[in-house]
C-alpha cells in the first residue's frame, strides 16, 4: 500500500477516535439530566406522537400538573409503537410509570398476563379542584365494557377517551344523499346503496386493504346481525360453530361487497391511511372505522362535509372502544402517576381531548364535538359491546383470523373458502395452544 | 465497442464482440444508470414539496426545500440519530478491530490443534442467523440493564462482528512475512511492541478495512437497534427512520422529509464509498471470495 | 466442514510453513507466539463466548420452554417445534426463506455470472462495477420506501406505464405481490455485490489463459464456459455459502416495504426473521419467546443444512494455477 493512503487512514481512525470521545460525553451525559425536581417523578410513555392534537392537550396537562405538584412527568410520545415496545420493557424491568392505549392492547400486551395494575384505587381517588372522584365521573358502562384481565378486574385502564365504531360518510354529499334517502335497514338495502353509488361512478367504500381490523369490523357486525357471537365462534375448539348458518349468511353478505366491485379499486395494494384520504377527498362513499376518524380528517374535508355516522343494517348496538392510562406492575412510581391520572380527570383538562383533539371522553358532562353527535348517541346506551379485537386472543387474530380474512377481503378466496380456511386453522391453533 | 478501434492492438482486435455481449454491455449501462438515476431522483425529492413530488414525481426542484432537512434533523429526531449512528458504528468499529486483532494474529502465526480449533470456531460463527441472537441478547442485555443504551448496542455490534473480523483479519495476519518479527524478536522486543510495531503497520491496510467494513455494518444495522433502543435520545438512523414511517401515518405523509431521512442514512455511506470505494469492494471480495 | 469451507487458501499455505519450521525446533519466535497464544486471543474469545456462543445455547434452551419474558419459564418440551410443524405462517415464513435463499440466489447469481462475463469483455466495467456494487452499502429500508412511492397506485412506474399505453398495470403493492416484489428487489441489490466479487476472483485470472481460449477461437460464451468458470469455480461456491446466510438474515426490507406501517406486513411476506421479530414482539399481544426461539433453532438449522449440501454440490479439484 502507498504511504498516501496511510497517512490518510491514520488521520481518518483519529478524526474518529475523537469524534467517537466527544459524543461519548454527550451520549451519557444528557439521559440524568432536568429530571430531578422536588416533588419526585415519573416516566411516562404516550401513544401519541408529539404532533397530534391528543398529545398537545397532554402536554399541557403534564405542563399544568408539573406547575401544581412539583412532579416532573418525563415523557416519551412513542405513537402506537408503544404497544410493541411495553412488553418487552417490563420484561426488561425498564417499564414506564404510566403509558396509555385502547383496552384492548393493555390487554394483550400487559393484562393478559398479569401484569397490568388494577386501578380501582385510582377510581376512589378525589378529582383535584372538584369534589367528585374519578370512578363518580366515568360511567360504569365503559369499565364494564372492558374485558377481564388474568386477574378478573377490567379497571386496568381508566379511559380518558372513548370511541364507537360505525360507518361513516358525508351526508351532505349529493350523491350520498340520492343513493341513500334513508339508513338501508337490510343488507340487500345497503348494497342496493353501493349500487348507486357505483353507477354514480363513486366507489362506495374506501378501505384500508392491508388492515384486518378496521374490515374486519363488517365482519363482526355482520356476525352480530346474524345472531352470532365473534368472540364464542373463535373459542370453538372444535371449529364447528363455522357451520352455523348465520356465519356463512355473514359472510356471503360481505363476498357481495367485494365481487361486486363496490369497494374502492385499488384498495388491495395501499397503505393506512391512502384510502382514508381518497374517502375524505370524496373518492368513495363510507369508511368504516372508530369515531376517531372525524378527527383523523378534520384538516382534509371541505367545510361543506356532514360528518354522519350509521351503524351496518341489522345492528342495534355499536362497538365502542376505550382509550386511557394503564400502569404497569413493575410501575416504580405509580402513585405520582395515579395522581397525574386523577389530574387528568379533571374537567378543565379532559375537555381539551373533546375541544383540541376532537374526540369523545367518557365524562357526560363534555359535550361531544358536533360532528360527533351520532356517535355520542349510540354511546348513550345503557350498556356496551366492545369489538373483536378485545375479545379474542390477540395471537388468534395472527395466526387464525389476518391473513385468511384480507384473502378474503381481497378476493382471493370465496365465502366457502374462507369458511374452510379459518376452521381448520382455528382447529390448529387451539390443538397448539396450552 | 472495442471493435471500432483496432489502433488499440492484439487484445482489441482479437476480442470479437458478439452481439449477446454488446446487448449484455447495454444492460449493464441500464442497471448502471437506474441505480445512478434512483440515488439522484431520492436526493432531488428531499429537496421538494410534498404535494410537488406526489403530482410530479420525476420533476426537479423549482427554489431546493432545505427545510426539508431542517425538520427531519429536528422533528424526525433524524439529527440525535445521526450523531448516535456515528457513536455507535465508530465505537464499536474500534473495539472490534482493538479485540480481534491481536487473536487474529495469534490465530494466524500458531499452528496448534488449539488454534486452528478456535479458527474454525470463529467461522462457524459466520454460519449463524441472526435472529438466532436476538431474543437471548435481549434478556441477557436487560438483566444487566444495558436495553435502551448505545453502550448496550455497542456490546452487541462487538460481539456481532467478532466472527467475521477475527477470519478478515487472520488472512490479512497470514500474508505478513514472519521475518519481520524475527528480526524484531531477535532485537528484544516484547510480543505487544513486536505486534504493534512490527505487524500492525504493515497489515494496516487490512485494519483499515476490516474498520470500514466494521463502520458499513453498523451504520445500517436495523434489527437489533430496533430491538434494543426506543427512547428519543438513544436511537440509532434506521430506527429513526422506522419510527418516522410509522408516525407519519397519523401526523400526515410529507415525502420530502421522508426523502430527506434518507439521504441523512444515505449520504455517508455514498461519501465512504466514493472516497474510499475501491477500498471497500476489495476488502469484502478479498475477506469474502478469497 | 464449514471450517473447510472458508478455510482460504493464504491462511493454509502460511499456516503450513509455519507448522514445518515448528517442527524443526522451537526458535524465539515460536516460543513468543506460544507464550502469547492466550493472552492475545482471550479477549476476542470473550466476547465471542459471552454474546455469541452463550446466546445460541440460551435460544436452543429457550425453545423448549413456553415463556413471556414476564411469568416463569415453563417447559413445553419439544411442543415448540410441533406448534411451528402446524403453523400455516410458519408454513409460509419457511417457504419464503426457502424462495429467497432458491429462487433469489439462482436469479442472482444467473445475473451476476451474465455481468461477470459482460464486464470482463466490457473496457470501461470499473466504474459500472462500483455503481453496481453501491447499492450493498445501503440499508434495505432505503429501498423499500423508494418502491412504497414509485410503485403506489397511480404512482410513478404507473404513469409512465399508462404513458407507455399499459392501462392496467399490476397491483404492485397488493398483499400477495408484496413478496415477489421483495425478491425483485433484493435481486437487484445484491446483484452487484456479487458480481464485484466474483469479478474480483477472475480478475485473478491469468491472461494466458483466455488468450490461449482465443487462439483456439473460442468467443465469449465459451471463454466464460471454459475459463472463467472453473476458474472461478472456487469463489462462486463461497458466494453461494455467504448468500445462504445473508439472505437468512433479510428483516428490514421486509419489514418496511411498501412504505409505511406500523404494524408488521402481511404474513404472506413474512420470512423466519420477521416470524421470529413477530412472536418475540408483537404489536399487542404477549411474547412467546419459546415458540421465536424455536423458529430461530430451524432458520439455524437450515442454513447449516444448506450450507452442507452446497459444499457437497459444488465440491471440485480446485484448479492450481
Amino acid at each position: 500500500m502507498t504511504g498516501r493512503t496511510s497517512k490518510t487512514t491514520t488521520r481518518f481512525l483519529g478524526i474518529a477516535t475523537a469524534a467517537a470521545l466527544a459524543l461519548g460525553v454527550t451520549a451519557c451525559s444528557s439521559s440524568a439530566s432536568s429530571s430531578d425536581g422536588k416533588g419526585g417523578s415519573f416516566t411516562y410513555w404516550s401513544m401519541w406522537s408529539k404532533d397530534e392534537p391528543q398529545a398537545k392537550v397532554l402536554q399541557a396537562a403534564i405542563t399544568a400538573f408539573t406547575a401544581k405538584t412539583g412532579i416532573t412527568v418525563n415523557v416519551t410520545w412513542a405513537g402506537r409503537n408503544v404497544s410493541k415496545e411495553i412488553g418487552p420493557a417490563v420484561a426488561a424491568n425498564k417499564a414506564p410509570d404510566l403509558w396509555d392505549d385502547s383496552a384492548g392492547t393493555v390487554l394483550g400486551t400487559l393484562g393478559s398476563e398479569g401484569q397490568a395494575m388494577d386501578l380501582s384505587s385510582v377510581l376512589a381517588m378525589k378529582i383535584p379542584g372538584e369534589n367528585v372522584t374519578v370512578g363518580s365521573v366515568i360511567p360504569t358502562k365503559y369499565l364494564a365494557s372492558q374485558p377481564k384481565d388474568s386477574d378478573g378486574t377490567s379497571d386496568y385502564v381508566i379511559p380518558y377517551e372513548v370511541t364507537a365504531e360505525g360507518i361513516f360518510y358525508n351526508a351532505a354529499d349529493p350523491a350520498m344523499q340520492a343513493a341513500m334517502p334513508t339508513a338501508p335497514t337490510t343488507w340487500a338495502g345497503f348494497i342496493s346503496v353501493c349500487a348507486a353509488l357505483k353507477a354514480k361512478g363513486e366507489p362506495c367504500i374506501a378501505s384500508e386493504g392491508e388492515d384486518s381490523w378496521t374490515n374486519g369490523l363488517y365482519f363482526d357486525y355482520e356476525l352480530l346481525a346474524n345472531g352470532v357471537n365473534w368472540s364464542a365462534l373463535a373459542a370453538d375448539k372444535t371449529g364447528a360453530s363455522w357451520d352455523a348458518p348465520g356465519v356463512a349468511a355473514a359472510v356471503n353478505d360481505l363476498e357481495q361487497l367485494v365481487s361486486g366491485g363496490y369497494i374502492v379499486p385499488t384498495y388491495t395494494a395501499t397503505k393506512y391511511p391512502a384510502q382514508e384520504t381518497n374517502w375524505a377527498n370524496g373518492k368513495a362513499g363510507f369508511y368504516m372505522d372508530g369515531s376517531y376518524v372525524t378527527a383523523e380528517v378534520s384538516k382534509e374535508i371541505p367545510s361543506t362535509w356532514k360528518m354522519a355516522m350509521m351503524l351496518p343494517p341489522g345492528v342495534s348496538q355499536a362497538d365502542v372502544g376505550t382509550f386511557g392510562f394503564s400502569i404497569p406492575k413493575r410501575a416504580k412510581n405509580a402513585s405520582a402517576a395515579e395522581q397525574f391520572i386523577a389530574f387528568f380527570m379533571q374537567k378543565s383538562q379532559l375537555s381539551g381531548i373533546s375541544t383540541v383533539a376532537d374526540n369523545i371522553t367518557p365524562r357526560a358532562d363534555i359535550p361531544a364535538p358536533a360532528e360527533l353527535a351520532s356517535v355520542q348517541q349510540a354511546l348513550n346506551a345503557p350498556t356496551l359491546r366492545v369489538d373483536f379485537s378485545n375479545t379474542v386472543p390477540s395471537d388468534y387474530y395472527n395466526k387464525v383470523y389476518n391473513q385468511n380474512f384480507l384473502d378474503f377481503w381481497h378476493g382471493k378466496t370465496t365465502a366457502a373458502q374462507f369458511i374452510a380456511a379459518m376452521k381448520s386453522a382455528q382447529v390448529t391453533y387451539w390443538q397448539t395452544q396450552g | 465497442m472495442s471493435i471500432a478501434i483496432p489502433a488499440r492492438g492484439r487484445r482489441g482486435r482479437r476480442r470479437r464482440t458478439g452481439p449477446a455481449v454488446r446487448i449484455g454491455g447495454w444492460l449493464v449501462w441500464l442497471f448502471v444508470i437506474l441505480d445512478i438515476g434512483l440515488l439522484l431522483w431520492t436526493f432531488t425529492s428531499s429537496l421538494r414539496g410534498n404535494s410537488d413530488i406526489m403530482n410530479h414525481p420525476f420533476g426537479l426542484p423549482g427554489s431546493p426545500k432545505f427545510g426539508n432537512y431542517a425538520k427531519a434533523l429536528s422533528d424526525g429526531g433524524f439529527g440525535r440519530a445521526a450523531l448516535n449512528s456515528v457513536f455507535t458504528s465508530v465505537a464499536s468499529s474500534a473495539v472490534v478491530i482493538a479485540v480481534a486483532s491481536p487473536c487474529a494474529y495469534v490465530l494466524a502465526r500458531r499452528r496448534t490443534r488449539t488454534s486452528s480449533f478456535l479458527s474454525m470456531m470463529f467461522v462457524l460463527g459466520l454460519g449463524v442467523p441472526l435472529q438466532v441472537l436476538v431474543i437471548p441478547l435481549f434478556i441477557g442485555l436487560s438483566k444487566v440493564n444495558l436495553t435502551d443504551s448505545l453502550y448496550g448496542l455497542i456490546l452487541v455490534y462487538v460481539g456481532l462482528a467478532m466472527p467475521f473480523t477475527v477470519y478478515l483479519l487472520t488472512g490479512f495476519f497470514a500474508g505478513v512475512p514472519a521475518v519481520l518479527e524475527e528480526a524484531a524478536v531477535l532485537d528484544g522486543a516484547g510480543p505487544v511492541r513486536t505486534f504493534l510495531s512490527v505487524i500492525v503497520p504493515v497489515a494496516r491496510g487490512g485494519i483499515t478495512t476490516a474498520f470500514l467494513l466494521q463502520i458499513i455494518s453498523a451504520w445500517n444495522e436495523t434489527l437489533f437497534a430496533l430491538v434494543l433502543l426506543h427512547s428519543q435520545d438513544k436511537i440509532t438512523l434506521p430506527v429513526a427512520l422506522v419510527n418516522f414511517l410509522s408516525t407519519e401515518q397519523y401526523d400526515g405523509q410529507d415525502w420530502g422529509v421522508l426523502f430527506a431521512g434518507v439521504c441523512i442514512i444515505l449520504a455517508p455511506m455514498l461519501a465512504l464509498f466514493s472516497w474510499l470505494g475501491s477500498r471497500i469492494i476489495q476488502g469484502m471480495t478479498v475477506g469474502i471470495g478469497k | 466442514m464449514t471450517a473447510q469451507v472458508t478455510q482460504s487458501p493464504r491462511i493454509g499455505r502460511a499456516r503450513g510453513d509455519s507448522l514445518r519450521r515448528a517442527r524443526r525446533s522451537e526458535g524465539p519466535l515460536e516460543r513468543q507466539h506460544r507464550r502469547t497464544f492466550w493472552p492475545f486471543a482471550a479477549p476476542a474469545l470473550l466476547f465471542y463466548l459471552v454474546l455469541f456462543i452463550a446466546p445460541i445455547a440460551f435460544a436452543a434452551y429457550t425453545s423448549f420452554y413456553k415463556w413471556d419474558g414476564l411469568s416463569p419459564m415453563s417447559n413445553r418440551g419439544l411442543n415448540n417445534y410441533r406448534i411451528l410443524w402446524r403453523d400455516p405462517v410458519f408454513h409460509t415464513a419457511l417457504t419464503n426463506t426457502l424462495k429467497i435463499l432458491i429462487v433469489g440466489g439462482v436469479v442472482t447469481f444467473v445475473i451476476a455470472l451474465g455481468l461477470t462475463m459482460i464486464l470482463r469483455e466490457m473496457n470501461r466495467g470499473l466504474f459500472a462495477r462500483s455503481v453496481l456494487f453501491f447499492p450493498t452499502l445501503v440499508n434495505a429500508m432505503v429501498f423499500g420506501i423508494a418502491a412504497g412511492f414509485l410503485f403506489s397506485p397511480s404512482g410513478p412506474v404507473d404513469q409512465v406505464l399508462h404513458a407507455l399505453g399499459w392501462q392496467t398495470p399490476p397491483q404492485w403493492l397488493s398483499t400477495e405481490n408484496i413478496f415477489p416484489m421483495v425478491m425483485g428487489t433484493l435481486i437487484w441489490t445484491s446483484t452487484g455485490f456479487y458480481t464485484a466479487i466474483i469479478m474480483a476472483g477472475v480478475d485473478q485470472i491469468p491472461q494466458y489463459l483466455y488468450e490461449a481460449a482465443e487462439l483456439d477461437g473460442c468467443n465469449a460464451w465459451q471463454r466464460f464456459r471454459h475459463v472463467t468458470l472453473p476458474m472461478a469455480w472456487e469463489v462462486i461456491s463461497v458466494c453461494a455459502v455467504l448468500w445462504t446466510v445473508s439472505s437468512v438474515n433479510i428483516f428490514q426490507l421486509i419489514l418496511v416495504f411498501g412504505g409505511s406501517n406500523s404494524n408488521l406486513p402481511p404474513a404472506d411476506s413474512w420470512n423466519t426473521a420477521l416470524y421470529v421479530y413477530g412472536e418475540a414482539f408483537p404489536q399487542s399481544s404477549a411474547p412467546e419467546l419459546g415458540l421465536a426461539t424455536a423458529a430461530a433453532m430451524v432458520a439455524l438449522l437450515l442454513v447449516a443444512v444448506i450450507t452442507i449440501l452446497l459444499r457437497r454440490l459444488m465440491r471440485r479439484e480446485r484448479i492450481e494455477y
